[in-house]
């Protein structure tokens, strides 16, 4: 695993998170008869041919490389849903909109196994990368804004590729800053009351998002 | 926090401090290059690693420790003028580690908020260098960052790139190194000694 190196930094690769994201429920629409699958993970089936069905993505992506079904792409993937939410997404410079947790993931295996079964598959995908960017570079905005009183962030909608892109990074600059702020560090000086060097606002604890 | 295995708090503990002895100490002429006999004077300014200038101030106050050099008012004005410009690493490349020892050790308390100041106003540089800059070339700036600036860096610079590498796609099973060498013939050679 990717954060064997370092095992303070629990990261995940991105085709770890993919996996993940490959246990989300999607539905399909079977052109063959089939058994019930019996897996670990629960039971899927049976199949009839134009029946829907619900699967995990990756049966789906499964069988659909083999050419047994279409996937039916989730009701957010459509242009007037992703259009909605872009805007409002530009609208709200502080807040995240609601997503699937897995919504990258997700759309990336859609788009490289099912391009076929999306309607408006090259408007989706552009829309979709507009959002995440949007989104991202919220992510990075409110990272600006972390001080030494930042003791939590709290980031509500997030997604999970985009927590984990950025995980590294808040986890070594939380760390810096809770050392550089700890009282044997600062205390001290406060008890002199001579401060050399301006101090930045050390506001109340900052949220990427206002509650 | 440094643990005992940490390798950064180890080589942090080398950096060189200047310290003035206030005891006569026999014996150890080979710390000061300019003493005549096997002794260091009281009163002569001697540069020490970190951890021998510690265990001699806590032993018993042979030595006082000056501020070192990255930590005075002229780096401070730097800091202050543009924080992001400033190259940390010339000065000392663990200012950070070093500035967190040796605050308790000398007089000056206000090393902790300029410590502080400095991380706040430089790591906003970072990020955004991090998350912007292409996956090949290192960026210039790399070069003025501390030890612990640059793991920052690295960690999202790599975790952006990885994300970007993934979108492109690719093979999702990777091939181990070792397969893809070609074995080399090596010719038997023997025992062709005479």
């Amino acid at each position: 695993m990717a954060g064997q190196s370092d095992p303070h930094l629990s990261l995940f690769s991105p085709s770890e998170v993919e996996f993940v994201a490959e246990d989300e429920i999607v539905e399909i629409v079977p052109n063959i008869r089939m058994e019930a699958l019996n897996m670990i993970c629960g039971d899927f089936g049976p199949f009839f041919p134009q029946i829907p069905s619900k699967v995990p993505l990756w049966l789906a992506v499964a069988l659909k490389r083999r050419g047994k079904c279409t996937i039916r792409a989730p009701e957010w993937m459509t242009v007037e849903r992703l259009t909605q939410v872009l805007d409002a997404e530009r609208e709200s410079p502080r807040e995240f909109q609601p997503l699937p947790f897995h919504y990258i993931e997700i759309s990336k295996l859609l788009f490289d196994h099912a391009r076929d079964d999306i309607t408006d598959a090259y408007l989706v995908r552009s829309l979709i990368e507009d959002i995440r960017d949007v989104r991202f570079h919220k992510v990075e905005t409110g990272l600006e804004t972390i001080s030494g009183r930042t003791h939590a962030v709290k980031l509500k909608n997030l997604s999970a590729m985009e927590v984990n892109i950025v995980r590294p990074f808040m986890v070594r600059t939380l760390q810096a800053f809770y050392k550089h702020d700890s009282p044997q560090m600062i205390q001290q000086a406060d008890n002199t009351g001579s401060r050399s060097t301006p101090v930045t606002d050390r506001g109340p604890r900052r949220d990427l998002r206002r509650r | 926090m440094p643990c005992y295995y940490d390798v950064a708090d180890i080589l942090m503990e080398e950096e060189l401090i200047s310290v003035v002895f206030q005891v006569t100490a026999n014996g150890v002429g080979l710390l000061d290059p300019g003493a005549e006999r096997n002794s260091v004077e009281k009163g002569a300014k001697v540069d020490l690693p970190f951890w021998l200038a510690h265990g001699m101030l806590s032993l018993e106050q042979a030595v006082s420790i000056n501020v070192p050099p990255c930590f005075t008012q002229k780096t401070r004005k730097e800091i202050q003028a543009d924080a992001a410009c400033v190259d940390l690493r010339v000065r000392c490349p663990y200012f950070y580690e070093l500035g967190c020892k040796i605050v308790p050790l000398v007089g000056d308390k206000s090393i902790g908020q300029f410590l502080r100041y400095a991380f706040a106003s430089r790591y906003k540089e970072i990020l955004s260098k991090a998350h912007s800059s292409s996956t090949m070339t290192v960026p210039k700036f790399t070069t003025r960052l501390t030890k612990e600036e640059a793991q920052v860096f690295e960690s999202a610079r790599e975790s952006m790139s990885a994300f970007r590498k993934w979108r492109v796609g690719g093979a999702r099973l990777q091939k181990a190194s070792i397969l893809g060498r070609k074995r080399k013939t090596k010719l038997p050679d023997g025992p062709s000694t005479p």
